[in-house]
Parts: C-alpha cells; structure tokens; sequence
C-alpha cells in the first residue's frame, strides 16, 4: 500500500513537471513567401531575435516561447513582412521570445525590441535597429545602417564595404571592426570604439563616454570628435593627408608626431593644437572640456 | 587667470552667483533727454545730416551682416549638429545663462529662448519618473546614470564659463550637452511608450 502510495505521488508529479514544461516552452514555426528585396519587420518585447540573410524567396520563422506570450503573429503583403511577438494586454510583465527568422538576404530590415538581444548576419539591405536595453551584435555590408538604443551595448562587425552608419545609444557601448564610410556616433557615458578601414566621415560625440578611432581616412574625409569629460584617441592616417585642429579647455593634448600644443589663453587653461599632415586634403576635428587628447596619423 | 567681481568686490566662479539684472541707481531717462533737446532739429527728427548719410549704407550693411550672422548659427544648430534634428534646438541668447536639464538653474531662462524648446522639455522632465519606472531595471540604473552624467557636465561647464565667460569651445559643448539631454529625454519616452510593451 505504501509503495502504490508513492508510486502514485512521483507519477502526479511527473505529470505536473510535463504539462508545464509543455507550456512554458511552446515552439512556433511558419514559412511566408517574401519579395527579394522587401520589407522585414520583426517586433518583439523580451528574449532574443537572431535574423539571417538565405538565397531563399521566403521568410522563415521559429520560435520558442516561454509562458506569458501570447502568440506570434506573422503576415506577409505586398512586399512587406510582419513578424509581431504578441504579449497578453492583462499581465505587467510578459514572457520571453526566441526567434530565429531567416529572409531574403537583399531585404530592408527593421527591428524594434525592448529587452530582447538583438543579432544580424548576411542581411545585405538596409538595417533599423532599435532596442531599448538589449544588446545588438550586426554584420554590415554596403547598405547603410541606423541602430539606436537606449542602454544596450552595440557591436557591429563590417567588411570594409562603404555605407553610412548612424548610432545612437545612451549609456550603451559601441564597437565598430571593419566599418567603411560615413559614421555617425553619440552617447552619453558609453565608450565608443571604432575601426574604420577607409572612413570619408567619423562624427562622434559623448558626454562623459570615451572615444578612440583607429583607421584609415579616404582622401578629403572629415573626422569631428568632442566630448565634454570622455578622453579622446584618434590614430588615423589618410590618404592625401589631414589638416587637424585640436583644443581642450582643460584637458591634456598628446600627439605622436612632436607637436606642441599652445596655450589659448595666457591667463586661463585652456590648449591647442593646429597644423597639418601630408597634403592636409582631409580634416580632424577635436574638442573636449576636461578630457584629454591623443592624435597620431598612423594606426 | 582673472576672476570676474560683482558689485561687492566678492569673487564670481560660477555664471550661477551672477545677478539676473541690475537696476540703474537712479533715472538715467532725464539727462538722456535733456542731451536729445540739445541735438540740431534735423538730427533729432532724423532729418538730413551729410556726414550720417555717408555712414549709413554701412550701418545697414553691418545689421544686415549681423542677421546674417544669426541666421546661419541658428541654421547650423538645428540642421547640422547631431542629436536633436527637429525637437527645438535650445537658442544661445546674448546673455550667456544656463538652463536646467532636471533642476532648473538661475541661468535657464537667458540661456534657451525658444519656448517651444522649454516647453518640450518641460513636459519630457515631468514624465522623466514615470518613464523610467516602465524600464526594465538594470536599463533604469544605466540611464539615471546617463542622466547624471550630463547634469554633472552641465555644472562643469557652466562653472568653466563662469571663469571664462567668452570661450566659444566651452560655449559650443554646452549646447551640444542640451541636445543630448533632449535626446537622452526623448529617447527614454519614446522607449517606455506603452506601444512598445513594456
């Protein structure tokens, strides 16, 4: 009688592991025919969405949901793709999603996550990628990005294909390896790293964040940094060569071709440095209040 | 470097301790008034003078040069610098005064003209709590620290140009700070609008 009694307990137990494994972990998988080069949309709140470019004229979506999501709702017209991860509209805090979505590897990408973590590889069309505290990893190639978040970190890997890249994260990180073109760059405390094969223009800005650029800049770029307090490296040479002008208010400037830089003021701080590498075609900008600045025309 | 002074002889380190304007001991408007009557008749209804005659084409083309001037600043601060395209660039005004990100200083209202500007951002700040409550936690820490970061710059550079009241480096970092905290302000209301399931 005792050994039915616990044979009877560990089955019930059993069953109530099962059924809410099945439902915290539901799967969803559907395929929809997409445009070569059309629209994606993907939107999703918690978990993480990995997208990928295929030869295929299709979207494919999976999915693994934990319990408190709803559903996932896809649709696809006129060459537009809508993936919606769905929470329920009663509950404060929903459950997560894990999409894996492959689509046509020309199309248009826009993804807009909360706290999901965000990765792309082998999407050669346009990427918007907008998350508010997930992390975001992105494969570039020659179409141009625009990725904003709020608090996630963000590290972008490109192959030296030029294409404008527009960043924007508060308190997040960026890494940028192998980026070509036009970036532009800002946060508040986060540091921003970029390695730019052949840059024609480097915009970046941040508050207390620091900035260190390294590359090479084509003939005539542009490359403009300030901070107030971040410290500010740039170790760039160019092709045709760069006039540069550097200031600081309070700051140290160091350079590594022996110039001096000169008091702005023979009373107060401040310090510059002006003057020109090579055939000065380029031009580098660098300012900070009270952070201090490397420049040095060669990696 | 020199200190700047106020009427009492005491020291000035910050724009701050500046006052926001100063009375003329007496009414200068008598004596101003009284050297108008002295004036030749033409003079003083703006009739002919040969000499001012020659001298005003300049005039005119130094005022137009000066709105041209303002123009293009005002041009180059919405347009071309980053951060905040379309939301109401904070205007520097003559009077070199801050404003307040999230505590209001004495400076502010000098400082940012455009009241669609102040409006915006009064708004932005007044939801600001509500708003980071609806992030996810470890994002709220990191954007109150954001938030924090651009406040503490504030201070620095408006204390840098309380002891150097002209320097056009500073000047332009502190413009450029407002933008950022009006796009750190419009970033997180857009991030925890309730469309987007937080």
């Amino acid at each position: 009688m005792r050994i039915t009694l616990r044979a009877a307990t560990a089955l019930l137990l059993y069953l109530a592991c099962a059924s809410g494994r099945a439902a915290a972990d539901t799967t969803f998988d559907r395929n929809v025919p997409a445009q070569p080069r059309g629209v994606v949309e993907i939107t999703n709140v918690s978990g993480d969405i990995r997208v990928t470019g295929w030869e295929r004229g299709e979207v494919s979506v999976h999915a693994e949901l934990s319990a408190g999501v709803e559903q996932v709702e896809v649709s696809s017209e006129g060459g537009r793709t809508i993936i919606k991860v769905l929470q329920p509209h009663s509950s404060g805090r929903g459950g997560e999603a894990h999409l894996q979505v492959k689509v046509p590897k020309d199309s248009e990408l826009t993804v807009s996550a909360v706290s999901a973590d965000l990765t792309t590889g082998g999407v050669l069309g346009v990427q918007r990628l907008d998350t508010v505290s997930g992390d975001v990893t992105a494969e570039l190639a020659g179409a141009d990005v625009e990725l904003k978040s709020v608090s996630g970190n963000l590290s972008l890997k490109g192959h030296g294909q030029p294409a404008r890249l527009h960043v924007s994260t508060v308190s997040g990180d960026l890494r940028l390896e192998h980026g070509a073109g036009d970036l532009e760059a800002s946060t508040v405390n986060g540091n921003l790293v970029a390695f730019l094969d052949s840059a024609r223009s480097v915009r970046a800005r941040t508050t207390s964040g620091d900035v260190r650029f390294e590359g090479t800049l084509a003939r005539g770029a542009t490359v403009d940094a300030t901070s107030v307090s971040g410290n500010v490296t740039v170790r760039a040479g160019a092709e045709g060569g760069y006039a540069y002008e550097v200031s600081s208010f309070s700051g140290d400037i160091g350079d590594c071709f022996n110039a001096t830089a000169e008091r702005t003021s023979k009373y107060g701080p401040g310090t510059r440095l002006e003057g020109t590498r090579g055939d000065g075609a380029g031009h580098v900008r660098v300012k900070t209040m009270s952070g201090d600045i490397q420049l040095c025309d060669h990696r | 470097m020199t200190t700047p002074a106020d009427s009492n002889g005491r020291k000035v380190t910050s724009l701050r301790e500046m006052p926001q304007s100063i009375e003329p001991a007496r009414d200068l408007w008598p004596g101003i008034e009284a050297q108008l009557g002295e004036l030749p008749e033409g003079a003083a209804s703006g009739g002919t003078v040969p000499a001012r005659r020659r001298g005003q084409p300049l005039r005119w083309l130094a005022a137009a040069a000066m709105l041209a001037s303002v123009a293009l600043g005002v041009w180059i601060g919405r347009s071309l610098l980053p951060g905040t395209a379309g939301i109401g660039t904070p205007q520097v005004s003559a009077n070199r005064t801050a404003v307040p990100p999230l505590a209001p200083t004495a400076l502010d209202a000098a400082y940012v003209s455009d009241p669609r500007y102040a409006q915006q951002r009064a708004a932005l700040v007044q939801a600001l709590q509500a708003r980071l409550a609806a992030l996810p936690p470890p994002a709220r820490a990191k954007v109150s620290a954001s938030l924090a970061a651009i406040e503490q710059a504030k201070q620095d550079l408006e204390e840098a140009l309380g002891r150097d009241p002209g320097n056009a480096l500073l000047q332009e970092l502190l413009v450029n700070t407002y933008q950022d905290e009006m796009r750190v302000l419009t970033d997180v209301h857009e991030a925890s609008d309730p469309g987007r399931g937080i």
